[in-house]
């Protein structure tokens, strides 16, 4: 594909792992898990449900006179933005017209949209809080990003489920690669839970379910004893700039973004389909110019769902061929949940950070494999010293999206 | 007379988590950074707390003084119609 070179100069995360890129990528390699028994503010609660919940205080990112403008939603999209921005040091560039903000979230400001419903069919108050609107459009968290950065550029947002921010990221991708901007701040957010939204996915029977002292091994992707999945909260992004930009800053380059697929399945409006999967993984190979057996590594969607690892599995074998015997394949999930329209964008971060350090993340829990499930998922350890040219992530939604990006080495 | 201002200049300090010492009446919103939405915010919570309703109007709102006031004129009608 001709068109420029795409190369990341900054990452930022905050989950139910804790704050910071770094410091959640350790915890993955550490195998630790984030996942606790959920509790929601207020008294309505939803029992025996575990959740990948953001328990400890959030940096300070905003005035108090701010506050109000801010769903939960947009304050953790600017404390992963302001991460990534602050590493790639791109603040000292000047003209930021070239710049854009591209950013994913499935449900933007649940809490603020639920707290007037609460005010106006609960407390019957009559009306709403004045900022409901503000906090709760679901670009607040990318228009809030653009306005700190002070990025004049494009700035468009993304509400595709769990592929919301992986495909954020990828349509930056192309947005860059095509020539339209020099840099674009992109990834995502989510902070859906919330009695109304958590009851929703509850009716679903998606969930696993969990017993007090088990909670923080419920999401068990590729394993038999599955139980579904684990619903989270967090905000992750990557500063993608042109390869020029990146070298006229002398920024520090981390990896390139050498490919990008996205397809839907238009099979079914929930049920995954491998060839869908497949096509996007193949697409996202074409653009990169590389093999199967160039990708060491892939992040898989591996959501938990007994449907959901099986067409995974096929499909990773589908694109790559006889590399899927050799290639290792994790999902994070098992430590941060899904965190539906972050996920894909805090699981390319992951992703990024697999391929520069050479260390895999485990998937967590898996001592019961899935025998229909017959890749090399990585159980239980990290695997450390393991250099590739290139690494995957792959991120699938209800509704049939899916999307596939890959990173390569900068040389 | 005012009956108002203690409690704009409270609820200002806490939106803003300024001390309630640096803002008088004569303070200017703009210098505080109040912006129009924090007036919007605030309005909200004195109609809360003083169970009025001001509607639409919005007056020329510069100094906290004129908060006050425009608060006071509902309550002297509210005192007047009761």
């Amino acid at each position: 594909m001709s068109g420029r070179r795409v190369v990341i100069t900054g990452l930022g995360a905050v989950s139910s792992l804790g704050i910071g890129a770094r410091h959640n990528f350790q915890q993955t390699l550490n195998g630790h898990s984030g996942i606790g028994m959920l509790e929601l503010p207020g008294n309505h609660q939803r029992a025996g449900l575990p959740a990948a919940q953001i328990r400890m205080p959030l940096p300070e990112v905003i005035r108090t006179a701010e506050q109000a403008q801010f769903d939960r939603n947009a304050l953790l999209g600017w404390i992963a933005a302001s991460e990534a921005l602050q590493q790639s040091g791109a603040m000292a560039d000047g003209d930021a017209a070239d710049s854009g903000v591209f950013w994913g979230t499935g449900m933007g400001g649940a809490s603020t949209v639920e707290a007037g419903y609460v005010d106006l069919f609960v407390e019957n108050k009559g009306r709403v809080r004045p900022m409901s609107v503000v906090a709760g459009m679901n670009n607040a968290a990318a228009a809030q990003i653009a306005l700190r950065c002070q990025f004049r550029g494009t700035v468009n947002n993304y509400s595709s489920a769990c592929v919301s921010s992986a495909q954020a990221i990828g349509e930056a991708y192309r947005h860059i690669h095509h020539g339209y901007a020099e840099r674009v701040l992109a990834g995502g957010s989510e902070a859906l839970l919330t009695y109304g939204v958590v009851s929703a996915w509850d009716a679903l029977r998606v969930l696993a379910g969990a017993e007090a002292g088990q909670a923080q091994r419920a999401c068990r992707p590729f394993a038999q004893d599955r139980a579904g999945l684990v619903l989270g909260e967090a905000s992750a992004a990557v500063m993608l700039e042109s390869l020029e930009s990146a070298q006229r800053r002398g920024a520090t380059i981390l990896a390139e973004l050498a490919g990008y697929g996205a397809s839907n399945d238009a099979t079914h409006i929930t049920k995954p389909d491998a060839d869908g999967q497949a096509r996007a993984m193949a697409m996202a190979l074409r653009h990169a110019g590389l093999d199967g057996a160039d990708i060491g590594y892939i992040n898989a969607h591996g959501a938990g769902t007994a449907a959901g690892d099986l067409a995974e599995s096929q499909s990773i074998r589908k694109a790559l061929g006889a590399a899927a015997d050799k290639v290792q394949v994790s999902s994070t999930k098992s430590m941060h949940g899904h965190t539906l329209g972050a996920a894909g964008a805090l699981e390319f971060v992951m992703t990024v950070q697999a391929l520069a350090s050479g260390s895999l993340p485990p998937t967590a829990f898996l001592e019961q494999p899935d025998p229909q499930c017959d890749l090399d998922f990585i159980p239980l350890k990290a695997r450390h010293g393991q250099s590739m040219l290139a690494a995957m992530s792959n991120s699938f939604a209800f509704g049939g999206s899916n999307v596939s990006l890959i990173v390569r080495q900068f040389n | 007379m005012t009956t108002s201002l203690s409690t704009v200049i409270n609820l200002l300090a806490k939106a803003l988590d300024v001390p309630e010492a640096s803002i008088t009446g004569q303070t200017e919103l703009e210098s505080l950074g109040a912006d129009s939405l924090t007036v919007i915010e605030l309005i909200f919570d004195l109609e809360e707390k003083f169970n009025i309703q001001i509607g639409d109007e919005r007056p020329n709102l510069v100094v906290v003084q004129d908060i006050a006031d425009h608060i006071d004129s509902y309550l002297v009608n509210l005192k007047a119609a009761s």
